[in-house]
């Protein structure tokens, strides 16, 4: 592997069944991304691009082919092992949030760095740190039902980059924001990914999207047709 | 607290009824356990305590039949045998004030090595008596001494020196309290024992020259026991005094352990409503579980959370029921104890020994059963795939599938039971476990069933009450992953309940007919603790009015083995047919018991011993161990380990015993029976306090008695309906809460409030109307393995099933109304929320 590869996809493949058909999501997908890349994943609806975010990220397993993060097959591991490196090395941002409703902002972000056992000490200071980054330093105490849809947004990515990881995953993340919060958001989460120097793959319909992107991957019924610059 | 919990915790908090019904039906489950525990051993206990009291030092007893143990025998073993370490024992009850105490006579001399009475620092004995010198004085020589603790004393009203009446047998006697003690710790035990001189014993309870027994300390290093057996006439015998107290509490062992067995029923429908609660409460935060496991949360500690979950709730819910427990013990205990009092033997207990164990096992039973509930739950959630959210249609597809595994499971389980059942013989343990299994077995077929009715009736309820109709059926079958556990909890409860009102209620038809068919006499005559005085019953048999007499005496035989109970009878003409025969043919059995000495047992008897019609049992006769033939088998609900009939010449031919302890009286034709009552009350006037009875008094009495005895299991059967109920709120209120995202949907799309509401409302009573119908067959079923296995294994006893039509349908508008009830708020809640903002909720 190319010591700048951080990921690399070979002959990827996943379906699934549906009542009686099988119904194909992903067929022999090729690709490698670079650490500190950022790439946008672009499609219609369907065509796979969630799909393959939850096979890097170990959530999924594909039915064929491999992944290497960081020269490790991640494909040939227990799903035990799987969940431990997503622990570790993987932050996801979803479009819907999804944060705890039953936990304050802060300890939406200090959940994941306790199950990386990271120290107390050292975790107040880097919720306080992100917080302040994502411009939510007042509102550590609130439970995320009382926040609007842009910050509880920039609560996820807070989340997502608390343990460092060596790869963020974003799926639509701006997709129940209006067009100017969408580009607070996306300027926010470009910007802490590249200070952290992470690779970041973003799944999105939007060219607004792909535009903050240094690559762009066209996904079509699963296959890969078009890899480009800046789209 | 970690933060991964406090997300998990967090949950629950934010639902306080669901978390405040979870606790609720955990406390009450544990509550029952715990109390019917306590009210048991604290029965035993005290017993227990009593007899140590009675028995003092003494490890083995001297014992004969009925008419008590000679009294030479002792002077001979004491005076030309050389034993020492015996001393004379007379017991009995008698009535001072209304209130019975148990007598104990003794002779102070031989005392000091059994009951340390004289030295109130010596000895280990649980009873002392303080004795000052005059008080000894007092005691050997004033007729009618009597000792007693100053409780009884203050209970009784009397004080040092005062003068009273003691009745025994419906005989009244002097009596004068010569002293009291303050005994510490034992005064439980004491507080009901008055000691008297044992001569005295002897004339109050007509034994002079016999003795109850003799007690004996025997010592390793000596061998006395081979010189007293060589010195015993036939007839008596030297038995254990600790297996002699055993064999006594174990007549009632039956009936705690039946108990025991409600008070597990109790905690099983509050396992089902816990794992009914848990299961909720892991789908309704399936979202959470897959952002926590896409976190990074692995299966193991997925699980680990959930069972977390399950054990902090059930410490919590089992701590509080402890609590209850221990109250709701001490009402109990006059129940159980009224229970032993009138069916086994006199146990005097007021206060609820709370023991350490008992509450232990409350919280091990509670926590354990709360964790094991929690279990499958907790296995779904591990197997969550890491996905935000799982689509609910994949979760009820899921759930579908399952069907048919769940349902064969079931159908092993009651397998299993059927296979248990024939294979176990008489073991009570084994018949609960098969009933448990069979409960189990039924409660995992329910969700296929009810899966199949749904979607078959939905087109039908479709178009009798339209789309509202409609909707309210089939969705029981969509969202089947929900309704299933609370079906299934509901109809557990409510079979329970079936279950234990048909065998009650077949036990008291079965109970009523026999007594109806047992008791012939007009009259029946007799006296509390004792037998009725020969010549006044040669009396009342020449009175005017009266035709015929039959008379019983009810003794013990003791025997290495345990204690046969003795009914001995001498039967009227018009009395006959009355003993209903199981295995034999009445007129030569009659003859044989008559003429031959057969002996006719109790059908419990013939179950307990495995013998019957042709089979000799060996008693322990005045003139040594003696064969009696078997004729026949009979009828009968006696709630002694059984009984043995015999005639009264064969009694008095082996044991040289006239006593009677009471008679039937049957009228002549023209006979008033106030007349003949009131004539029988004049001629006993100063002679003996006789009880008289009418057939229907004694017949109404018996039932009383009967339904007495129930009372506790009413309790427990209301006290399970009361956790059913608490479970079946909980799930109404968690199925509708979850779907509050829905029915926003629903009214988004032009439903109206009133539509919701309603279809709301048809679903919970159709929910219950559904529990109601599942749980008659599996309470019937119940009731046949109530009746025809728990019972038979415990007692001994066979009857017939009757099911009430009542019975039925209380338990039909039970569930139903009780889920329609429980169906209100989430229906207002469902009517009156805003659409918008329960989408937005979502």
């Amino acid at each position: 592997m190319n010591a700048n590869v951080q990921i690399r996809l070979s002959h990827l493949s996943r379906s699934f069944q549906e009542g009686e058909q099988r119904h194909v999501v992903l067929q022999d997908l090729s690709a490698d991304f670079a650490a500190g890349e950022t790439v946008a994943l672009r499609g219609r609806s369907g065509s796979g691009k969630s799909t393959l975010l939850n096979l890097i990220s170990g959530i999924d397993a594909p039915d064929s082919g491999r992944i290497e993060i960081a020269g490790l097959d991640i494909t040939a591991m227990s799903e035990r092992d799987r969940t431990l490196f997503r622990r570790v090395h993987i932050g996801f941002v979803y479009q819907a949030f999804n944060l705890v409703p039953t936990l304050t902002v802060a300890d939406n972000i200090r959940l994941v760095l306790e199950l990386n056992n990271v120290e107390e000490a050292y975790a107040s200071q880097r919720i306080d740190e992100l917080l302040a980054a994502v411009g939510l330093a007042n509102r550590s105490a609130s439970y995320p039902d009382v926040l609007s849809g842009g910050e509880q947004q920039r609560v996820a990515i807070a989340r997502a980059l608390a343990h460092r990881p060596r790869i963020v995953l974003a799926d639509e993340p701006t997709g129940n924001l209006d067009d100017s919060t969408a580009a607070d958001v996306l300027t926010l989460l470009d910007d802490l990914v590249r200070e952290q120097g992470g690779t970041m793959i973003v799944a999105t319909h939007s060219a607004k999207v792909a535009a903050f992107c240094d690559r762009v991957l066209e996904l079509q019924d699963g296959r890969l047709i078009a890899d480009s610059g800046h789209g | 607290m970690p933060v991964l919990y406090k997300a998990s915790f967090g949950y629950l908090l934010r639902h306080p009824w669901q978390l405040g019904l979870a606790l609720l039906g955990i406390c009450v489950g544990v509550a029952v356990i715990v109390a019917v525990d306590l009210a048991n051993s604290s029965s035993r206990k005290a017993f227990l305590l009593s007899m140590n009291t009675i028995n003092g030092e003494a490890s083995h007893q001297i014992v004969a039949g009925p008419g008590g143990v000679d009294e030479n025998l002792y002077v001979r073993l004491r005076v030309e045998e050389g034993v020492q370490d015996i001393a004379p024992v007379i017991t009995g009850y008698a009535d001072v004030n209304d209130q019975t105490l148990q007598v104990l006579g003794v002779d102070l001399f031989a005392e000091r090595t059994f009951r340390a009475y004289t030295l109130p620092a010596a000895g280990s004995s649980g009873a002392r008596f303080a004795l000052h010198e005059t008080t000894f004085r007092d005691f050997l020589t004033k007729p009618g001494a009597v000792l007693m603790s100053t409780a009884a004393a203050t209970s009784l009203g009397l004080s040092g020196g005062d003068n009273f009446t003691i009745t025994t047998a419906g005989k009244d006697y002097p009596a004068v309290l010569v002293g009291t003690t303050n005994a510490h710790g034992s005064s439980a035990a004491i507080g009901s024992l008055l000691v008297v001189d044992i001569a005295t014993a002897q004339h109050w309870f007509n034994k002079v020259g016999y003795l109850s027994h003799i007690d004996v300390r025997l010592r390793a290093d000596q061998d006395t026991a081979a010189t007293i057996r060589a010195a015993l006439p036939p007839g008596t015998q030297l038995l254990s005094a600790e297996s002699r107290t055993q064999s006594i509490t174990e007549m009632s062992a039956a009936f705690m352990t039946n108990l025991t067995a409600m008070s597990l029923l109790a905690l099983l429908i509050g396992t089902f409503l816990i794992y009914n609660s848990v299961s909720f409460a892991v789908l309704q935060r399936r979202k959470l579980i897959g952002v926590l496991r896409a976190l990074g949360l692995t299966r193991r500690e997925t699980f680990a959370l959930i069972v977390a979950e399950g054990a902090v709730l059930g410490l919590v819910g089992a701590a509080l029921g402890v609590v209850l427990g221990v109250w709701l013990g001490e009402q109990l205990l006059l129940l159980v104890s009224q229970s032993i009092n009138d069916l086994y033997f006199r146990v005097t207990v007021t206060d609820v020994d709370v023991s350490p164990w008992s509450l232990l096992t409350g919280l091990v039973v509670g926590v354990g059963a709360t964790g094991l509930a929690a279990i499958v739950p907790a296995i779904e959630a591990a197997g969550y795939r890491p996905q935000l959210s799982l689509a609910r249609s994949v979760l009820e597809h899921r759930s579908r599938r399952l069907l048919p595994r769940i349902a064969v499971a079931g159908l092993v389980a009651a397998a299993a039971a059927l296979i248990i059942l024939p294979l176990s013989g008489t073991s009570l343990l084994a018949g609960l476990t098969a009933m448990f299994l069979l409960i189990l077995g039924f409660a995992l077929c329910i969700p296929v069933i009810v899966d199949a009715a749904s979607r078959l009736s939905a087109g039908f309820a479709g178009r009798l009450g339209g789309i509202t109709a409609r909707l309210a059926v089939r969705d029981i079958s969509a969202s089947l992953s929900r309704t299933g556990v609370a079906i299934v909890a509901l109809a557990v409860a409510v079979s329970a309940t079936v279950g234990v009102s048909v065998m009650v209620d077949s036990f008291r038809v079965a109970v009523s007919a026999w007594i109806g068919n047992s008791l012939r006499a007009d009259i029946y005559v007799g006296v509390p603790g004792g037998s009725l005085d020969l010549e006044l019953v040669d009396d009342i048999g020449h009175l005017p009015g009266v035709a015929e007499i039959s008379s019983s005496r009810r003794i013990w035989l003791e025997m290495p083995a345990g204690r046969t109970r003795l009914l001995v009878i001498d039967r009227a003409e018009s009395g006959h047919g009355g003993t209903e025969l199981l295995d034999a043919e009445p007129e030569a059995t009659w003859r044989a018991f008559e003429e031959e000495g057969a002996v006719v047992v109790s059908e419990p008897y013939a179950y307990r011993n495995d013998v019957g019609q042709g089979d000799t049992l060996v008693l322990n006769t005045r003139e040594g161990p003696q064969a009696f033939n078997i004729a026949a088998t009979y009828r009968s609900y006696d709630a002694n380990q059984g009984t043995v009939l015999m005639s009264r010449r064969t009694y008095q031919r082996y044991w040289q015993d006239d006593a009677i302890d009471s008679i039937g009286i049957y009228l002549a034709a023209d006979a008033s029976l106030q007349t003949v009552m009131d004539r029988m009350r004049e001629l006993s006037q100063g002679r003996q306090v006789l009880y008289m009875r009418s057939n229907r008094d004694l017949r109404d009495l018996s039932l009383q008695i009967f339904d007495r005895t129930f009372v506790i299991t009413d309790v427990l059967y209301w006290l399970a309906v009361g956790v059913a109920i608490i479970g079946i709120l909980g799930s109404m209120l968690a199925l509708q809460l979850e779907r509050a995202r829905e029915f926003a949907i629903l009214r988004a799309i032009g439903m109206t409030p009133w539509q919701l509401g309603s279809m709301v409302t048809l679903q919970s009573g159709l929910i219950g109307l559904i529990s109601g119908l599942a749980a008659l067959p599996l309470g019937l079923l119940m009731a046949w393995v109530l009746i025809d296995v728990i019972n038979r294994r415990s007692f001994g006893w066979q009857m017939d099933m009757s099911i009430a039509p009542s019975f039925l349908l209380t338990a039909l508008a039970l569930s139903t109304g009780a889920a329609l009830v429980a169906g209100l708020y989430p229906a207002y809640r469902a009517a009156s929320a805003r659409p918008a903002l329960a989408m937005r909720e979502e």
